[in-house]
């Protein structure tokens, strides 16, 4: 079997198995689960919620029921009983529904004001319960009433900047740059600490004398980028489950309605070529954060290792942030070119379409050349930097580990 | 058979091996000695590829491949393994860096435990076992591949002599399958006990090579262990005797000048009458070590 593939493996399946791989994938949906939790129930239960619904009129109340897209509950089929559970609370109220004198009428019983929402339902109902009322007493021909059954139109045309437009862009460069940073420093920690971890055991000796320093790096680098690829497939098929569950979930369905637009624009904005940009910067800070792991020369140094390169992170991540409101300055320009940089400010770029897709491809053929050219390099002075035991210092170090390969 | 031909290699101004030579061949046992600094680990790391050095090194006549590195087991002088997997983890991933799949070497492990006496399980984690008992398993990872070629650097070392004495079976049982291995150890007696031949080397030089007893040798029957009635002042009287040392129970050792004056002391000191002891030997590797591998006034 290929021997990179075995590291692969090896790699892969020893992170991934570890508790601290599965808190991390899954933290974001156990605070959604939470959320949504908390949401449930603090929000009245929905037996609690329904109306029941009174009429002497059979007809009407299965009309209502059915149609009138009210909350209500068949239990209740007298004022008697539907008034004595409003007052144990087990339902919110009653509608009183009556047909006389070919008017329809709705009263509403309630230890509270009934919900606008609800209120607005009701009114529809009775609205066109009233027509039907009207047309059959009017004793109406079909094209007449075809003829009355036109209704009026409202249509809305937004121009290309609104409010929504602005907004959804804020949240997608928020969104993506916090998951950006966060992958980033978690990865590089991770990458890190356990090349330095490998390199204090001085387990390296035994494995380079079964497979090339290079095959072991790129084995080393491919595992933690399924790492990655595994957290993002969870986050996409996890995420995918959420807003099905988020469509329908009575506490949260209206809100989603209302901000469908800014939704749809920010899931845009994030499954694009954005996420290709966060996926080659995981590569290229995987890489660099294997070259500082191999710096260090004693497992208790482990956790130093990866500080060059997440202070890096730090930095582009807070010009990232400095420049949001300007994307158009020409510093992110140059920058959104630049390896380590280009991660955050392409995107930046692009969710503000100050960027072309051919720029974005530009700066994307120059961070993939990077990440190739840096482990063609670090994979060849790999070995040397690995087998390099003495403590001389971080230059020292780099000088020695040069030397012997 | 491995063939090292005149490497050389520099660490900046110091000379860490300069001009190294020998052959190991298949079913011999190499002892690689020499002081601390004197170059053996290097001329392992120099074998393995982990350096660049100048010279050549050969297996089977051949540069060695990538393929040949799945012949070799290595110890390293510093012991390490995954502190993480289980023994079973451990010695599976290494056998299949080895290209042994994962299904031929689990069969093997536990007689491979119960070969060297392991104490735990082979579910149990690398971190939960004791010092000694880690070492074994890293010993397992270095032989249970069947490596054509063995290099153990100091492998006796934090062993005791009833451990000393396990390993000694499978480095023999390795031999007795054909393999060619080199090990290196600052215990002479290990190395006269189980090695067919030595290299010596001081400050990055080949002193000594050669098979043990020829190594012996060469240096002359010169030692002389006797028991006997005399005294020491009697005995540092006769011919080519340069120096007497007492060492109990009327037991001596004499220093001769000459080996050839071995038989005209034995007439003297039996008179033709039964004496216990007179055994003429040359010098042990333990002394020949401390006068080849020591400083230059040894030389």
């Amino acid at each position: 079997m290929n021997k990179t593939w075995i590291v692969t493996s090896e790699t892969y399946l020893r992170q991934t198995k570890s508790w601290s791989f599965l808190l991390l994938v899954l933290m974001p949906f156990l605070f959604i689960g939470m959320t949504f939790g908390i949401s449930y129930v603090a929000t009245p239960n929905k037996s609690k919620s329904d109306l029941a619904v009174v009429s002497t009129d059979v007809g009407l109340r299965t009309s209502f029921i059915k149609q009138s897209g009210v909350a209500t509950t068949k239990k209740y089929a007298s004022v008697k009983a539907a008034q004595k559970a409003t007052n144990r609370s087990d339902i919110n109220g009653y509608v009183v529904l009556k047909a006389t004198n070919q008017q329809v009428s709705a009263t509403f019983n309630g230890p509270n004001e009934i919900d606008s929402g609800d209120q607005a339902k009701i009114q529809r109902f009775l609205a066109t319960a009233q027509t039907q009322l009207n047309v059959q007493r009017a004793k109406l021909s079909t094209t007449q009433q075809q003829a009355l059954a036109v209704q009026p139109k409202f249509k809305q045309q937004l121009q290309k900047k609104t409010a929504s437009d602005k907004a959804a862009k804020t949240i997608s460069f928020y969104i993506l740059v916090f998951f950006v940073y966060l992958i980033l420093t978690t990865y590089s920690s991770i990458t890190a600490q356990e090349i330095a971890a490998e390199k204090g055991t001085k387990i390296m000796e035994v494995v380079f004398s079964s497979t090339t320093p290079r095959k072991y790096f790129n084995g080393k680098v491919y595992g933690v980028l399924l790492m990655i690829v595994t957290q993002l497939l969870v986050y996409l098929l996890g995420g995918a489950l959420v807003v099905q569950f988020a469509q329908h979930s009575r506490i949260t369905a209206g809100l989603w309605q209302q901000y469908a637009s800014v939704i749809g624009k920010v899931l845009h904005n994030l499954l694009s070529i954005n996420l290709l940009f966060a996926l080659a910067a995981v590569l290229l800070y995987t890489v660099v954060s294997a070259f500082c792991g191999a710096l260090v020369t004693r497992v208790e140094d482990a956790g130093k290792a990866s500080q060059p390169v997440i202070y890096l992170n730090l930095l582009t991540f807070v010009m990232a942030m400095a420049f949001q409101g300007s994307p158009s300055s020409g510093v992110v320009t140059v920058f959104s070119y630049i390896p380590f940089f280009s991660s955050y400010l392409m995107p930046l770029r692009l969710i503000n379409a100050t960027a072309t897709m051919p720029e974005a491809i530009i700066s994307m053929v120059i961070l993939l050349a990077t990440v190739i050219g840096s482990m063609w390099y670090i994979g060849k002075i790999y070995g040397g930097l690995m087998l390099q035991t003495d403590e001389l210092g971080f230059w020292g170090n780099l000088k020695r580990g040069l030397s012997l390969k | 058979m491995l063939t090292v031909a005149h490497i050389s290699k520099n660490f900046g101004t110091l000379h860490a091996l300069n001009d190294v030579s020998f052959d190991v061949h298949d079913g011999e046992i190499m002892g690689l000695i020499g002081q601390n600094g004197a170059g053996k680990s290097t001329t392992f790391h120099s074998i393995l590829n982990f350096l660049k050095f100048n010279g050549a090194i050969t297996w089977n006549g051949q540069p060695l491949t990538a393929d040949d590195y799945n012949q070799i087991g290595y110890l390293p002088e510093e012991r390490s393994l995954m502190p993480k997997l289980t023994i079973t983890q451990q010695i599976v991933y290494l056998a299949r860096l080895k290209n042994q799949p994962a299904k031929v070497i689990k069969p093997k492990i536990n007689d491979w435990m119960q070969r060297f006496a392991v104490k735990g399980q082979p579910t149990d984690k690398i971190s939960k076992l004791s010092k000694g008992n880690q070492q074994k398993v890293q010993l397992i990872c270095t032989l249970i591949h069947d490596p054509q070629l063995i290099i153990l650097d100091e492998p006796f070392s934090g062993l005791d002599p009833v451990n000393s004495d396990l390993l000694k079976q499978a480095i023999l049982a390795a031999k007795q399958r054909g393999a060619a291995i080199i090990f290196s150890s600052h215990d002479m007696s290990n190395v006269e006990e189980v090695c067919d031949s030595l290299v010596m080397l001081r400050n990055g030089k080949v002193v000594l090579q050669g098979k043990i007893n020829d190594v012996r040798n060469q240096f002359g029957r010169t030692r002389l262990f006797l028991t006997t009635d005399w005294t020491a002042d009697q005995l540092a009287d006769l011919p080519q005797v340069s120096a007497v040392k007492a060492l109990g129970d009327q037991r001596y050792r004499l220093q001769l000048a000459d080996e050839t004056a071995g038989p005209a002391i034995f007439d003297a000191v039996t008179n033709g009458q039964y004496i216990q002891e007179f055994s003429q030997q040359p010098p042990t590797l333990d002394e020949i070590f401390r006068t080849k591998a020591g400083g230059s006034n040894h030389e």
